[in-house]
């Protein structure tokens, strides 16, 4: 990724998209359940995963993120999944699915539930984060109970990485207008900028404590004041566990495959 | 190294993120006790420059191709290995959440292959045993070269391993092994000079930067290692007895893939019904696609339903 593109990241956060009213810690605790709901889908049976989609589907638009942009995004795990899932094929030819007459290998089979879960899962990640934004995420895992001092140094870690992505590009397009042309950097030089932005970092982390004990820092953030829960996010809690009860346990590829070809 | 979702089952999944999530316990309770005011604002400036550092990629001489660093050890370097672990594993949560590297499953599995690994077990084992005074140019080198090849090296052997036991691949675990061992034999390699070459530089211009780990460690390394080891033996114990369970446990697990490739030797023949796992699909082929038809459709008419709202945060981002 290139430093570009991840500030352009970081902004479209910033100003991310929060259409969703419901409480954060249940968004964080349904993503949770979903995931675990897509990843123990057996492999034997992506027609199971196909149906999976409703909830990235349906929670992009509702947040106003637009499904369109979380499936492009999402599309970026398949050359890591296909790496990984390649060998089922070549391995196991063992016939699994007879359709009219095409014989396809379990190992297809497997690989398109690998392809499957990647992105699904992948999806359900990024629809957390556009409809909720890091900062209320890290506050919501606060909530739920995790250390002060990992949520506040998460936040700190984030709220740099812009910076320090400003200064590397800046060090880079320095060093590129000097450059001839070279794109990369050879190791010894690469090892003396990357110091010099070391340098450059712990002297401005020095100037961020001294800045933060002139306003009070004791050590870490103070935590957001907690918010009551309403009916609605109830709703919402209980209304998805179920949906992804239904679409786990229940074979709804087969019952829709017998009413559109009862023949078979 | 990032494992993704894909490659996880939640068993594994689970296991992982409970050692994770007791080591990340244990740092955050060391960093809360440190002495250092400064240690927060340090972790979260030196967190972004990780993430900064990984951007700038360097030229790997001969292959013509280009790599960046993964930070492990030289985040232990100047921070100490328990606030080390926390920083890592805070850009790892970051690279999962805002960039989508890595999934949220198998945070835990990464946490432990990337961060644990170099953090954790590199560092205090390696490096800074290696690294005493009088501090040289070649010994940080060499201590670094050796300190993540071991990281990179155990990484990949757990990915290998977590990956087997999802059973997610038909390979078996030694011939996943051949595969990923080289590759990061040569990435580690490349990653220890890296890190090594950035050592050296602020060992050169800002020596006390680094005095700050290596005073630390000189001190109290006795204690502090066995600490160490300590939380290293009680996680590989809850390691091996959750994979044992799921192993045993989970048809789709070891067994699984071992299985698969043992029956790869005396291939079935193509028309061998009994060995298929879903002989009439053809319904079921039937129900994917009207499945697929029916997620466009919901698309749509979600599409139009919230067209309000989508309109509204276009024009916020503006």
């Amino acid at each position: 990724m290139s430093i570009q593109r991840a500030l352009i990241t970081l902004n479209s956060l910033e100003n991310g998209d929060r259409g969703l009213a419901v409480d954060s810690r249940f968004q964080v605790i349904v993503t949770v359940m979903y995931l675990v709901a897509v990843l123990s889908v057996p492999l034997a049976d992506p027609g199971m995963l196909v149906w999976m989609f409703v909830y990235p589907i349906v929670m992009a638009e509702a947040s106003g993120t637009g499904y369109g942009r979380v499936l492009v995004k999402s599309l970026w795990v398949l050359p890591l999944a296909t790496v990984i899932g390649i060998f089922n094929p070549i391995l196991d030819h063992t016939p699994a699915w007879h359709i009219w007459s095409v014989t396809v290998s379990a190992g297809w089979v497997t690989f398109i539930s690998i392809c499957l879960r990647g992105v699904l899962a992948v999806q359900a990640v990024l629809v957390l984060v556009y409809s909720t934004g890091f900062y209320t995420i890290c506050t919501a895992m606060q909530r739920m109970g995790l250390p002060a001092v990992l949520t506040t140094q998460l936040l700190m870690v984030y709220r740099y990485i812009s910076v320090l992505l400003q200064e590397s590009l800046s060090m880079s397009r320095a060093r590129a207008a000097r450059g001839f042309g070279c794109s990369s950097y050879p190791l010894r030089l690469w090892g003396m900028m990357v110091g010099q932005l070391l340098l450059r970092s712990v002297e401005r982390a020095r100037r961020v404590h001294n800045a933060m004990l002139a306003r009070g820092f004791d050590g870490a953030l103070p935590a957001p004041e907690p918010k009551g829960l309403r009916a609605a996010d109830w709703i919402y809690l209980a209304g998805w566990i179920a949906a992804f009860a239904l679409l786990r346990f229940i074979d709804i590829s087969g019952i829709f495959g017998n009413i559109i070809d009862p023949a078979s | 190294m990032h494992m993704a979702d894909a490659l996880v089952s939640p068993p594994v999944a689970a296991v992982a993120g409970v050692a994770a999530a007791s080591l990340l316990v244990v740092a955050t309770r060391k960093v809360a006790k440190s002495q250092r005011t400064d240690i927060i604002p340090l972790m979260g400036v030196m967190g972004a420059f990780v993430f900064a550092a990984q951007m700038i990629n360097f030229s790997i001489p001969g292959t013509g191709s280009s790599g960046h660093i993964i930070g492990g050890i030289l985040l232990a370097a100047f921070l100490g290995p328990w606030a080390a672990y926390l920083t890592l594993c805070s850009v790892l949560i970051i690279q999962c959440l805002v960039f989508a590297d890595g999934g949220l499953m198998a945070l835990g599995c990464n946490m432990i292959n990337m961060a644990a690994v170099s953090t954790l077990i590199g560092y205090p084992l390696l490096y800074k045993p290696l690294v005493k005074y009088p501090i040289s140019t070649a010994r940080i080198m060499a201590a670094s070269v050796l300190a993540c090849v071991l990281s990179l090296e155990g990484g990949a052997l757990l990915v290998s391993a977590e990956t087997v036991a999802s059973g997610i691949t038909a390979l078996p675990l030694g011939k996943f092994l051949m595969f990923m061992l080289p590759i990061h034999l040569a990435i580690g390699i490349c990653e220890g000079v890296a890190t090594g070459l950035v050592i050296a530089f602020v060992q050169r211009y800002n020596a006390s930067l680094l005095s700050g780990a290596v005073d630390a460690g000189t001190h109290k390394t006795s204690p502090r290692r066995k600490q160490v080891l300590w939380g290293f033996g009680i996680a590989a114990l809850v390691l091996a007895v959750a994979f044992t369970w799921i192993a045993s446990a989970n048809p789709d697990g070891l067994e699984w893939s071992i299985e698969k490739v043992a029956g790869v030797a005396e291939l079935a023949p193509a028309q061998a019904p009994a060995t298929a796992f879903m002989p009439d699909y053809e319904s079921h082929f039937a129900g994917i696609v009207g499945g697929v038809l029916v997620m466009i459709t919901l698309w749509a008419v979600t599409m139009l339903m919230f067209r309000r709202r989508r309109q509204a945060s276009a024009q916020r981002i503006k």
